[in-house]
């Protein structure tokens, strides 16, 4: 069995690449059974290797199409802030008004590790938005709230505290009316209001887009953590038939 | 078990960034903005009067501090350091590099694509490069 790989630029702007590979199998010649099951071993042996090589090239692949995404959200994020500071003037969209009392982060990364006990042990980033300081409430669901619009095996989710169910238990306990939708805008405005009470919508527009940023960014984090355990065992598996 | 690196897991962390002015006003419109008891914020604005040493000495800082698990930096600010960008080999915190305003993606400078390219043909890396 023989691996012929090789990469196509599909654009030599953004310089994505197309794998493709193919494989060309011997015919084998009916043989004894303790033959057989020796040969039957090494034909798993190779399935194996040649999933984990597939298994990397779809990870790059997919960080190549991320990366695409990440720009072009950026870009839009850029122009709407660019069309803020046009609407509100420069003095009033600048890192001079940026909030150094101290304060925690609203927005985190809740980071697990997947295959502890393996040689090639990947990391999963979980991105947790708008969570509340004043909440100490720990919510285990999970829901996969956004869409999958890319090409990705990625396995991340976003925590969002939306959740109904959740939004009942919080305004039971603390008595408040408040949903968590509008704990998050909550949030979201008081973010904001270091540029001052009233914004102009396209700030909001550009709160968005980085907030899609934020969420494709750690889809990329996840693609490089898996980009990189692959290729350790490609290599290794590498330097295993070389020697 | 000696041999394998402390895997870091956090329920909590950070995001740093190391980038131009309207990248990190950006993400601190998105809530990343993080102040410490120290007054130490986890993001270093980059401009025309910053120097490559204060961008060195954020990045190691960034990626040496425990509460952080992805370092957002611009690519053009990575290749200012590059030696120390490629030289990186942590798994935590993950050095993500983002395009910027004036300066689209390469990723022929990508660090993580730069790891793994050597397993690609030779003609194909300099045919990505037309």
């Amino acid at each position: 069995m023989l691996f012929d790989i090789c990469f196509m630029p599909i654009s030599s702007q953004n310089s994505v690449y197309c794998t493709m590979f193919s494989l060309m199998e011997k015919q084998e010649d009916p043989e004894p059974s303790t033959v057989e099951n020796g040969s039957e071993k090494q034909e798993e042996e190779k399935q194996v290797k040649e999933e984990t090589l597939l298994h990397f090239l779809d990870s790059t692949d997919s960080y190549l199409t991320l990366i695409d995404s990440i720009s072009s959200t950026l870009r839009q994020g850029w122009l709407e802030l660019a069309s803020a500071r046009h609407d509100m003037g420069a003095s009033r969209v600048n890192t001079a008004l940026l909030d150094l009392k101290v304060h925690s982060a609203s927005t985190s990364v809740q980071v697990s590790q997947q295959d502890a006990d393996s040689m090639f042990a990947q990391h999963r980033f979980l991105l947790r938005k708008w969570a509340s300081s004043d909440d100490g409430e720990s919510f285990s669901a999970e829901e996969k709230s956004r869409e999958n619009k890319l090409p990705t095996e990625s396995d991340s989710q976003l925590r969002h505290r939306n959740s109904s169910h959740y939004s009942e238990k919080t305004s039971e306990r603390n008595g408040s009316p408040l949903t968590l939708d509008d704990q998050v805008q909550k949030q979201r405005s008081k973010s904001l209001s270091v540029f001052g009470v009233l914004v102009s919508p396209r700030l909001r527009a550009a709160q968005i887009s980085f907030e899609t940023a934020l969420e494709i960014l750690v889809e990329i984090a996840n693609m490089r953590s898996t980009m990189l355990a692959t290729f350790d065992q490609v290599h290794e598996e590498l330097e295993g038939t070389q020697r | 078990m000696a041999n394998r690196p402390q895997i870091r897991t956090s329920d909590s962390a950070l995001i740093a960034m190391i980038a131009d002015e309207d990248t990190v006003v950006g993400f601190l419109l998105a809530g990343v903005g993080n102040v410490d008891l120290r007054r130490k914020t986890n993001y270093l604005i980059v401009d025309a009067k910053t120097t490559v040493k204060q961008i060195e000495d954020a990045f190691k800082e960034f990626s040496s501090r425990e509460d952080i698990a992805i370092v957002l930096i611009s690519q053009y600010v990575a290749n200012m350091i590059r030696f120390l960008v490629d030289s990186y080999n942590k798994p935590i915190p993950a050095i993500l590099e983002i395009p910027s305003k004036d300066h689209p993606y390469d990723p022929a400078h990508d660090s993580v694509l730069s790891r793994v390219k050597h397993l690609f043909s030779a003609e194909s890396v300099a045919s990505g490069r037309r």
